[in-house]
């Protein structure tokens, strides 16, 4: 197990080299670039222009401004923004945290919800409870995250007054927590809502597969009561896929939903990478990508690690 | 964003049973038990109606979805426009069945594109494996390790925002590596069965043996792959525009429309309510379609009552 | 981006001791004599683009400068009729009061600032002369900052004394009191290697009514009371919160539910929905910005030759007939909820504003008969050609921009009307507004046919409309790109009227060769000026105190906003 860990580590070297190469490549082909954001100011000169151009190292060959970013960003130099002049590394963990607030407490309501939903239909299969919940569920599972995140605004929050409309907490207030569980809801709702519908899918479909295998009906025939055969036998299998479809998620905890957050107004990943794109803020987007890139190999790999714990029939040699 | 990979995800979901279906038979078991999943065939006759509509919108509709009339500015429904007006007293029925043209023919074209480049990437290196396999399966690791969403923000700034023929294209390269994978393994797994070392035996080609004996045998997860795959693209694609980076007005899409939308929420919700509920129902019944399909095509799915 | 000059021309300022009473028009906050101001409170102002900096020379963003000067002042700034006022220094100097002295050559100038004394920053450090010449040397220095435009016209700076600063100019430059209205502190700015990546660019240091404590990127950031501000009546709000929003109509719904008090600017477009509530009061304010369609009259070809010929466009009676079916009225009323004025120039505000005949209304009949006249046949699809060559035209505008996409699809219907086809190719503004040969701005590269978009002048239109209708600065590849006349306009009447107007320091006869030459561009039929644009801010009615400023952003006065009992 440990050297087939250590082999896809080792695999992912180039594969990250790679990533980095095509993304810096596209953000060059890029008509534009971060001088945009000068044009519409009388007083700036095509001379000004060219000595921050110079001074932000965009006129140099593009291989070039490649090798420098990558050797600066393997020393742990991760560049300054264009816009800002910060540090991309405190930028990124400035925003780090409260995308993980907000995607940590949709990925624990998502699988709370999920689970026991998921397992009910299952075993009621084609009952009324079954038919209600998969409908329901289907039904969040195909709506577009945005236009339930402005539907849930315009009721909850313009209609009835009942939540906030954006944002992490009430400025000028001190921590509450009543505060912050209001601010949490909607965003939380709009995210789990669509994320429900696949995990109970997921977990339905595996459950049904493993309920209607020999060795569950040779527990069955040796007497054991329904909800042991399901609780014990049924859902250790049936969660295989589900464990696996929950680290390839992983990611998303820190990549942030930029849609979402952009509806919301919550200061995450998400809007921070919305902002860098439109701005070609290029130190910033590079940034992103290069953790973005690394989280989703180490979540694939994270699946496969689990898959292989929970599966004893695979082996990794 | 959860949205955007759920469908990649079904679809690798569906691929582990690659079931080989030798036989006409099959196919029309298959036919008779998706009949019997009532909610597919709803999505069938819903998504039929739907493009149907849109394909005959001139026939249906009066008004030119492009004419703007300023006199008319945010009409609420009444009988003669039946969902109202929009921001430029255009006729918000007529736009959300032109609109329906570019949405759907958006979700079934870069599917297209995906599953073509994905079944000849996939094929490529199941049949052949070694180094090629190698290198395309690493290929598409890299592919899959890109932030999609976040990737395709760029190609939109990139092609400074996007035509049909564009958004289509890129994002059928970015979809699909899944069908690839799941091509690979349904080849992997036939390539060494008996019937098809039968074929080599009497002195097959390779070409005929992977287009009479391999790929029909993995069509059925590659068209479970591809239905879901569609619902997914219609969403990205309505994310897109939503962003302002999809199909550039004045031609409709459903998910431009909900952009404007977005700021007429309060004196115009209609505008905001009816193309965001078209982009469900297509999606929704292209979802209960790939159900079915899946159900229908796997019978493993298909389990009886406990 | 739009009311960029605004801010520029007023980057720092707010507040002196004596709030000035400017002249009439814009709205105000201020309550009845009844009321009066009081003191203590906490306001939250959404605003829904982000300033990625505060620091003077950094700063580039509307919303930056709108956010900067609650805290950062300099030495003057521009009142709503667009004359200067003194901020930090006792008066503005001017050749009358003898605050600057010519050269005897008359090529050079002195500029001599007296500053107020016992004025300290918020950390209770002195402010003195010394923190002028320090905020010239960085300009000059740092190779950062946002431009050195004026700055570069200084040789040296005295500083005789604590208070007095002498400004030793190389040439005559007449918006000298535009500089320096931003300043940074010396003790604190000194002390930086590179003061971009220093907390200062985001918590810089000022001498305003409010110091910043908090900047929280992508959330809010929080401006607390000077302490040390020399009025102590003033600021009457303990705190102003600025509240990253991710969206105008974020914001608006933040202003109706009362979860902010205060916004800055509304789209044309918001105003009926938000003119219901009773508890919001819009602030309307015109500003110098302009809609312009320009038209391009060389060949629509990367890096296109200045002396080409459009096919379709190089015909004046083409031209005309655009502007005769532009709807600008129409536009206004419909699309603009009456909230902004058919444009007839791109000088709308200030000492220098056209007051010429207005540009040709709407008539398409006019159009399609000029048309007719002019040879252009309708085809079978009601398109006109002319010699082989169809009358098919593109717009080009920003991305994402509602309002800009509405004017194109209505202007694409108004065109087909009199037999001109009009496609719309938008760009993101990292492009298309770009201003760069080399990102490929098709304005400069002239790929083109019409491009739609704002600018503003500053309170001097000299460069501005110099860059853009002179034909010395039509951007080609000859000259790298220089230049902004993106019409390609070539009119030596416009060129004399443009040069007259740079060569006098009399006002009235500056007024009179800009108007000529506007005039001139328009009898050229060169641009649609679509419609100049007021800005709109919006407070609830609890808010008091607040006043609009043609020339500044609305917080151009915080020290004097309060919150209603």
């Amino acid at each position: 197990m440990t050297t087939y860990v250590l082999r896809r580590l080792l695999q992912a070297v180039p594969l990250l080299l790679g990533i980095t190469v095509v993304s810096f490549a596209i953000l060059k082909a890029i008509p534009g670039g971060p001088m945009a954001a000068y044009e519409g100011n009388p007083n700036i000169t095509d001379e000004d222009i060219r000595r921050l151009e110079h001074a932000l190292g965009l006129d140099q060959p593009v291989h070039i401004q490649y090798l420098s970013w990558l050797t600066a960003f393997l020393t742990g130099d991760w560049g300054y923004s264009y816009s800002s002049h910060r540090a991309v590394l405190t930028e990124i963990m400035e925003r780090f945290p409260k995308t993980v607030y907000l995607m940590g407490t949709v990925y624990v309501v998502t699988l709370l919800v999920a689970i026991p939903i998921g397992i009910l239909t299952a075993v009621r299969q084609y009952s009324w409870f079954d038919h209600i919940v998969t409908g329901t569920t289907f039904a969040f599972l195909s709506t577009p995250t945005f236009w339930l995140g402005l539907l849930l605004i315009i009721v909850f929050g313009l209609q009835l007054r009942l939540l906030p409309l954006g944002g992490m907490a009430t400025l000028g207030t001190d921590f509450d927590l009543l505060d912050r569980v209001r601010h949490l809801i909607l965003p939380v709702a709009t995210l789990s809502l669509v994320g429900i519908g696949r995990y109970v899918r997921f977990l339905r479909a595996s459950m049904l597969e493993t309920l209607t295998q020999d060795y569950l009906r040779t527990a069955r025939a040796k007497g054991l009561g329904e909800r042991i055969v399901v609780a014990r036998h049924a859902l250790k299998n049936a969660s295989i896929p589900l464990v696996t479809v929950a680290a390839l998620d992983l990611p998303e905890l820190f990549v942030g939903a930029l849609v979402t957050e952009q509806i919301f107004g919550w200061p995450g990943m998400g809007r921070l990478y919305w902002d860098a794109a439109t701005r070609s803020d290029y130190p910033v987007i590079m940034g992103f990508l290069a953790v973005a890139a690394s989280l989703i190999i180490l979540a694939n790999l994270a699946a496969d690690v689990f898959y292989a714990y929970l599966d004893p029939r695979i082996r990794y040699a | 964003m959860a949205t955007l990979r759920s469908s990649q995800l079904l679809a690798q979901a569906v691929a582990l049973p690659a079931t080989a279906y030798r036989e006409r038979g099959q196919w029309r078991m298959a036919f008779e038990r998706f009949l019997e999943h009532r909610l597919a065939v709803a999505g069938i006759v819903v998504l039929a109606l739907l493009a149907l509509l849109s394909a005959f919108a001139p026939l249906v509709s009066p008004y030119n979805p492009e004419k703007t009339n300023l006199l008319l500015i945010f009409e609420s429904p009444s009988p003669s426009h039946p969902m109202g007006t929009d921001s430029l007293g255009r006729d918000l029925a007529t736009r959300i069945l032109y609109g329906g043209r570019v949405s759907l023919s958006v979700g079934v074209l870069a599917i297209a594109v995906a599953i073509t480049l994905g079944t000849l990437i996939g094929g490529i290196a199941g049949f052949y494996g070694r180094w090629i396999d190698a290198v395309l399966m690493r290929v598409v690791d890299m592919m899959l390790s890109f932030p999609r969403l976040f990737l395709l923000i760029l190609f939109g700034v990139f092609f400074k925002g996007m035509t049909l023929g564009v958004i289509v294209i890129v994002l059928g390269l970015l979809s699909w590596m899944p069908t690839s994978r799941l091509v690979r393994a349904t080849f992997l797994s036939l390539k060494n069965r008996d019937f098809v070392e039968a074929a080599r035996s009497i002195g097959a080609r390779n070409r005929d043996i992977i287009a009479r004996h391999i790929l029909p045998n993995s069509l059925a997860p590659i068209i479970v792959a591809a239905t879901l795959g569609v619902a997914g693209a219609i969403i990205t694609e309505s994310t897109l525009s939503f962003l302002g980076l999809g199909i550039q007005p004045p031609t409709p899409s459903w998910g431009n429309m909900l952009k404007d939308a977005t700021s007429e929420m309060n004196q115009a919700p209609w505008t905001a309510i009816f193309p965001g509920l078209f982009i469900f129902l297509a999606v929704v019944s292209i979802n209960f379609i790939g159900d079915g399909l899946r159900d229908a095509l796997d019978p493993r799915h298909v389990t009886k009552r406990i | 981006m739009k009311r960029f000059s605004i801010v520029l021309a007023s980057i720092a300022l707010v507040v002196a001791a004596c709030t000035p009473t400017p002249g009439g028009t814009p709205a105000s906050g201020t309550p009845a004599a009844s009321e009066g101001p009081t003191r203590g409170g906490t306001l939250i102002f959404a605003m829904w683009q982000e300033p990625t900096t505060l620091a003077p020379p950094y700063l580039n963003q509307t919303i930056a400068g709108l956010v900067s000067q609650v805290a950062v002042e300099g030495l003057t700034r521009t009142d709503t009729d667009g004359k200067y006022q003194p901020v930090l220094a006792k008066s503005v100097p001017d050749i009358n009061n003898g605050g600057v002295k010519l050269s005897a050559d008359g090529k050079k100038m002195d500029v001599t600032y007296e500053l107020l004394s016992a004025v300290t920053w918020s950390d209770g450090h002195a402010f003195t002369s010394a923190d002028v010449k320090f905020t010239w040397e960085n300009r000059m220095k740092d190779p950062k900052v946002v431009n050195r435009a004026g700055y570069d016209q200084i040789e040296s700076i005295d500083t005789p004394n604590d208070t007095n600063v002498v400004m030793h100019f190389k040439s005559v430059y007449a918006p000298y009191p535009t500089l320096f209205g931003a300043l940074l502190a010396k003790h604190v700015a000194e002390k930086e290697a590179d003061l971009s990546k220093s907390d200062y660019n985001q918590r810089p240091l000022g001498t305003g009514p409010f110091k910043f404590t908090e900047f929280v990127a992508g959330d809010h950031i929080t401006a607390e009371r000077n302490p040390n501000y020399r009025d102590k009546t003033k600021p009457y709000l303990d705190k102003i919160i600025f509240k990253s929003v991710p969206a105008s109509e974020v914001a608006i719904a933040q202003l109706k539910a009362g979860e902010v008090q205060g916004m800055w600017n509304i789209l044309e477009s918001q105003t009926p929905d938000l003119e219901k509530e009773s508890a919001i009061k819009l602030v309307i304010t015109p500003s110098p910005s302009v809609e312009r369609v320009e038209i391009n009259t060389a060949a629509n070809k990367d890096m296109t030759d200045p002396t080409s010929v459009h096919p379709v466009l190089g015909d004046i009676a083409m031209r005309k007939a655009l502007v005769w079916a532009t709807p600008k009225q129409q536009l206004v009323d419909k699309l603009l909820f009456g909230k902004a004025k058919p444009g007839s120039s791109g000088y709308s505000q200030g000492w220098a504003k056209y007051t010429g005949p207005p540009q040709d209304s709407y008539d398409p009949k006019k159009a399609n008969d000029e048309l007719d006249k002019a040879g252009w046949v309708k085809g079978a699809d009601g398109i006109r050609s002319k010699g082989g060559v169809r009358a098919s035209l593109t717009i080009t505008s920003t991305t994402g921009n509602k309002t800009r996409e509405q004017v194109e699809q209505v202007l694409s219907d108004e065109y087909k009307q009199i037999g001109v086809e009009l496609k719309i190719q938008n760009q993101p503004s990292s492009v298309f507004l770009s201003g760069s040969w080399s990102a490929g701005d098709p304005r400069k590269r002239g790929t083109f046919d019409l491009d739609m978009y704002a600018t503003s002048p500053d309170i001097d239109p000299h460069t501005h409309i110099f860059t853009r209708f002179h034909s010395s600065q039509i951007p080609s590849a000859a000259n790298n790109g220089l230049g902004n006349n993106y019409t390609r306009l070539r009119s030596p009447d416009v060129d004399k009227a443009i040069d007259e107007g740079g060569a006098t320091l009399d006002l009235e006869k500056r007024k009179a060769a800009y108007n000529n030459a506007v005039k001139g561009i328009n009898d050229a039929y060169v641009i649609i000026w679509l419609y100049e644009r007021a800005s709109i801010d919006a407070f609830r009615t609890n808010v008091g105190g607040w006043q609009g400023n043609v020339w500044d952003n609305i917080t151009w006065n915080s020290g004097d906003w309060y919150l209603k009992k």
